[in-house]
């Protein structure tokens, strides 16, 4: 990003602060576009106003915007899991979700996907245990087309795979190791922290969903999808139709918030 | 109106210089290229350290083993020769589109109105000369107004030369009359006459030449003036970029071919980035030993110029399926591409890099292959987990950041390829359960057994009848006591019973 602000610089003319004019993309305000108008408004007002006095050229503004998308973080929309990160997955981190199968956390992949590419943003999938329904994704409000799937077939190759793909600027990158018994032996604990730092060198949220504990100290954030309930419809002679889960999810650890918030989560399946 | 400005770049020892492109380890070396078999083979071209051991050009191979013994003698390589040529034609096409090939090192380039590209044609001249290195050419680099006179400038050690407009006679006279044409035939004639530069000639009257010589007289006689009258004559751009070479011997094992490949890889890719290209498609052709040949072609996922990329998909698909002999000669041919471009947006979603994305998209293929990465499709069908791969060609992402859909907050399914096997105990249901009967419990591999609390079904699916082996099966879902839940189905199959999916 600095390489590319530094190029940059020259279309951006410095800032007048004796006319108090706000920095302008070249050609003045009047010659600009609504839309950078209109973006340039709302970053000057999302930075402190110190900050925005600070921000005298284009190579300042880029760093900025850089340093604002960096500390939002990409919600899942399931309110509870949210609600238990902070506000989502946060960028340039990376956060684990445990849960033996059937725990729920492959439908809060999915919902992760559906937001992030929702949003406009290029997702991945590393599914380790080849388990994605496209059908089933879609149905869940995933757009396929920003989606790009890896199936490694063992831990070793998903997690060379999330590396490489992480250093590519996908913005949500979700490594799925499939169910016990993972494919593949474990991998050296030094793996997990050099993923973080990808993630965190590159801005992308990061979400790995294991069955079991494995990202140590790597990750920002882990969560354990724990208990759940399945739901019925239909009783006595009525036929029965499986309706949905009811999960419950714990915050084991976070660098930032108290650990051990309980929170529950209501899970439909599709009719 | 633009004056004609036509640029030469030569190649010096031309079959030298391509076989030590091809193998540059051997340019400190005693090298000597020859020509012909036997007796009969002779150096063409040598290394400085041969040349000033007394190897010259036109002593026979033994000759020259006796000056040096230790000399490296190599062949001429048409392959290596051929590439160099198109290598140094594909420089001089990234300062302009006319170009003319004249064969044997020697290329002519139209630079008329590039004055205001660089700061003086010298700047020109030192550009070409910097750019042939890159590729592993020691080229040199005479500009003039005439094809003639830009190849005599060329040839001359000091380079760049460069012949203001107008001035080619006065440049061209005081040099011998062997650079004006190496093999003239009438060359003994005028020496009889006492003519040995090109501006005593030039000073000959016209017609008393034209009346001694022939049309060969007024032709020499033009020349001798600076008069070109041949135009540049532009060639077409190729297809298809071509690297190659023979081997001096058999290889046997893969990582020596691969060595080589590599370097020929890495020159492929130098010249794709010149004329701004990518490679699609790689073909592979390797020579064998006695004789016959081993072709195979590799598409890539995205094109790409990453070397390392293209030589680990090389060295699968050799792994898969080895050539079965020794191979003494290949060609790697790479059909170009326009690499992905996309704008990158200062407001919007970050937009991912093509170019970058094409390169690891190509080591993913690579490392796990061409089925295991790409976009995820649904296929039109109601079979469940069917599912297609395509390539992976994201919509650019809007200009304006948005917000996220709501979640629908579905369950998801986890699908098991292959469906697992699983035995089945059934129970009739019972007064207050729907249908015949119900599912008591399932054993599977793993996790995938235990009694069942609750099951619901079952759930007609036909599909393809159309086919010789249609889909029939009976959908059920259960939930274990252990709190796990499959989807079930029953086939009309010797296993019967199969678990394709875990709500999770």
């Amino acid at each position: 990003m600095s390489a590319t602000a530094h190029s940059l610089d020259f279309q951006f003319p410095l800032l007048d602060r004796k006319a108090g004019v706000s920095p302008a993309i070249s050609g003045g305000r009047d010659a600009r576009p609504p839309l950078e108008r209109e973006d340039l408004a709302r970053l000057r007002a999302t930075l402190a106003g110190t900050a925005a006095a600070k921000m005298t050229n284009g190579a300042e503004l880029i760093r900025a915007l850089d340093k604002a998308r960096r500390e939002e973080s990409i919600p899942t929309t399931l309110a509870p899991f949210d609600a238990l990160l902070g506000g989502g997955l946060p960028r340039g981190k990376m956060v684990e979700l445990t849960g033996r199968r059937g725990a729920g956390r492959f439908s809060i992949v999915m919902a992760a996907l559906a937001a992030a590419t929702s949003m406009g943003e290029a997702a991945v999938l590393i599914d380790l245990g080849d388990h994605l329904d496209p059908w089933s994704a879609e149905a869940a409000g995933v757009d396929l087309r920003r989606v790009l799937w890896i199936r490694p077939q063992t831990l070793k190759q998903a997690v060379m795979s999330t590396e490489m793909i992480t250093a590519t600027g996908f913005q949500l990158v979700v490594l799925d190791t499939g169910t016990h018994p993972m494919r593949g032996r474990r991998v050296p604990d030094a793996s997990w922290v050099r993923l973080g730092r990808s993630a965190e060198a590159h801005g992308a949220a990061m979400l790995v969903s294991t069955p079991y504990p494995l990202t140590g100290t790597a990750s920002e954030a882990v969560v354990t999808a724990g208990r759940s309930r399945m739901k019925w419809l239909g009783r006595g002679k009525s036929p029965h139709v499986l309706a949905g889960v009811t999960l419950e999810l714990t915050l084991e650890k976070h660098r930032h918030r108290k650990p051990g918030e309980h929170t529950s989560l209501s899970l439909e399946l599709l009719p | 109106m633009t004056t004609t400005r036509i640029a030469c770049l030569y190649v010096t020892m031309f079959p030298l210089a391509a076989r030590l492109r091809s193998e540059p380890e051997l340019l400190s070396e005693a090298v000597a290229i020859v020509e012909g078999n036997g007796s009969a083979a002779h150096v063409v071209a040598a290394t400085r350290r041969a040349r000033t051991k007394g190897i010259r050009p036109g002593l026979t191979l033994a000759q020259a083993r006796s000056l040096v013994p230790k000399l490296i003698a190599r062949g001429r390589d048409v392959e290596c020769e051929r590439t160099a040529q198109e290598a140094l034609l594909e420089v001089a096409e990234s300062f302009s589109p006319r170009v003319e090939d004249a064969g044997d090192g020697i290329v002519f380039i139209d630079v008329s109105g590039m004055e205001r590209h660089f700061a003086s044609e010298k700047d020109l001249g030192e550009a070409a000369i910097r750019d042939a290195a890159d590729i592993g050419l020691p080229a040199r680099f005479g500009l003039a107004a005439s094809k003639l006179a830009a190849r005599v400038a060329a040839e001359l050690p000091k380079s760049p030369t460069i012949v203001e407009p107008g001035g080619e006679a006065e440049f061209l006279a005081p040099l011998p009359l062997a650079r004006l044409t190496p093999e003239l035939d009438a060359a003994s004639t005028l020496q009889r006459w006492g003519i040995t530069s090109i501006g005593e000639l030039a000073r000959l009257p016209e017609s008393e030449l034209a009346a001694r010589l022939g049309e060969l007289g007024r032709e020499l006689h033009y020349a001798a003036r600076g008069i070109d009258p041949r135009p540049l004559i532009p060639r077409a751009l190729p297809p298809e970029f071509r690297e190659g070479m023979e081997l001096e011997w058999p290889l046997v094992a893969l990582e020596p071919f691969l060595f080589i490949a590599s370097a020929a890889l890495d020159r492929l890719s130098k010249r794709m980035e010149i004329q701004g290209f990518a490679c699609k498609r790689l073909e592979l052709t390797m020579t064998l030993e006695p004789d016959g040949y081993h072709a195979r072609a590799i598409d890539l996922p995205a094109p790409t110029r990453d070397t390392k990329t293209m030589l680990t998909l090389l060295r699968l698909d050799l792994e898969k399926t080895p050539p079965g002999a020794p191979v003494i000669g290949f060609t790697i041919v790479a059909h170009p591409d326009r690499p992905r471009r996309a704008q990158l947006s200062l407001f919007g979603p970050a937009a991912l890099s093509p170019e970058k994305l094409a390169t690891t998209i190509a080591r993913l293929v690579s490392m796990l292959g061409d089925d295991r990465v790409g976009m995820p499709m649904a296929v039109d069908t109601h079979i469940p987990d069917r599912y297609a791969i395509g390539t992976f060609a994201p919509p650019p992402p809007p200009d304006l950041r948005r917000g996220p859909r709501k979640s629908r907050g579905l369950l998801a399914a986890r699908i098991f390829r292959p469906p697992v096997a699983v035995e089945v105990i059934t129970r009739p249901s019972r007064e207050n359960e729907p249908g015949e009967f119900q599912i008591a419990s399932i054993q599977g591999e793993g996790d995938i057994a235990g009694d069942v609390r609750t099951s619901a079904g079952p759930w007609q699916l036909t599909a393809e009848w159309w086919n010789p082996s249609p889909v029939d099966r009976e959908y059920w879902d259960v939930e274990l006591m252990k709190g796990k839940s499959y989807r079930v189905y029953r086939e009309e199959t010797p296993e019967g019973w199969y678990v394709d999916a875990g709500y999770d």
